[in-house]
């Protein structure tokens, strides 16, 4: 019991308990330069880069940048885009889904997955001035 | 240019909303610098966008039609023109899009003959994808007990991982999933035999 309680507390100061968490999506492909940030690790993106729930993705000029996540939901950023999936749960054996993303600046082509099929009501982009709800489609983005 | 100017006045005196039908989409391109554009999908059907904003709600049901994202205007269709100046970048970096296959199961892990000829399919799709990530999701029908059905759902997944592995199939994350009775393609009562529901369903991302 008592080492038990040690791992749980040394996990919990090394902060592995974040790190454990499995990605949510890979990056896919890459023109110019992006960033993949998660809980305020910036790494720079390359083709296979994990993203995480939290993670925010940002590009840079004439700078593109391509992720699957794992319902299939297909997202590419354009150049100088902020892009973050603040909640995303899919489980579709507990029939839990969510899918809460926020983009606040640049362009963005999204095609929905399998989480805007089974719950239509549980996927939203969230801009500076007003919110998307998804019904099953591809669509684009641009805030400025 | 005298023109652009009387549209560039129009468009600050109504607050981007242009009532002449004829010049509708200009409201986008000359004024909403925040926009939502609805694109038709592969399949050649078109879902919805709604549109929540601070000046009010829309919805898009016509691809290619755009409507600005404080919900200030009605849906008005997008140029061409201005679609590629804006997301051209966006839209060539969409990744290739995810195919989904359903293998299914004669007895317990053992393949049907049209299923094991997918396999070939499989390998070729994965290999010329990029950070190829796959999920190989394990189901049953309502045949027998639950535990029982965990277990062959996940012998089933178990073994089509081992399968696509063995030919070599090229993959950066691969993951078991496994949702037994639990989510059936063809609803059934318990303890009903439906070889639709003996699946193995393989996602390449």
């Amino acid at each position: 019991m008592f080492r038990v309680i040690l791992i749980c507390s040394m996990l919990l100061t090394t902060g592995v308990w974040a790190g454990e968490l499995p990605p949510i999506g890979y990056v896919k492909n890459i023109t110019g330069e992006a960033t993949v940030t998660t809980k305020g690790d910036i790494i720079r993106a390359k083709v296979s880069t994990p993203v995480y729930q939290s993670s925010v993705l940002n590009t840079r000029a004439q700078s593109s940048m391509g992720i699957i996540l794992k319902d299939a939901t297909v997202i590419s950023l354009g150049p100088e885009t902020e892009f973050a999936i603040d909640e995303y749960a899919y489980v579709p054996a507990k029939n839990k889904f969510k899918l809460g993303s926020r983009i606040t600046k640049g362009s963005l082509n999204y095609v929905s997955g399998i989480i805007a099929k089974l719950q239509p009501d549980a996927v939203t982009v969230t801009t500076p001035s007003g919110t998307i709800g998804v019904r099953g489609t591809k669509f684009v983005v641009k805030v400025e | 240019m005298r023109f652009s100017t009387q549209i560039l006045f129009s468009c600050k005196a109504l607050g981007c909303r242009i009532f002449i039908a004829g010049v509708a989409y200009l409201m986008i391109a000359g004024c909403a610098s925040s926009y939502v554009v609805l694109l038709e999908n592969q399949d050649g059907t078109t879902g919805k966008v709604i549109i929540k904003g601070q000046k009010g709600e829309q919805v898009l049901s016509i691809a290619n039609q755009g409507a600005p994202l404080d919900g200030s205007a009605p849906a008005a269709p997008v140029s061409k023109d201005k679609l590629n100046k804006d997301f051209s970048a966006a839209i060539a970096a969409q990744p290739r899009l995810p195919v989904s296959y359903l293998l299914y199961f004669r007895k317990d892990v053992l393949l049907t003959r049209e299923s094991e000829a997918l396999i070939p399919k499989i390998i070729a799709e994965a290999a010329d994808r990029q950070a190829v990530d796959i999920s190989v999701i394990g189901h049953t029908d309502t045949m027998s007990t639950i535990k029982l059905n965990e277990r062959l759902s996940q012998q089933r997944a178990a073994k089509i991982i081992a399968l696509l592995k063995k030919k070599g199939i090229n993959f950066h994350a691969i993951t078991l999933e496994s949702h037994s009775e639990r989510n059936l393609l063809i609803l059934t009562p318990d303890n009903t035999y439906e070889p639709r529901n003996r699946r193995v369903e393989v996602l390449i991302r």
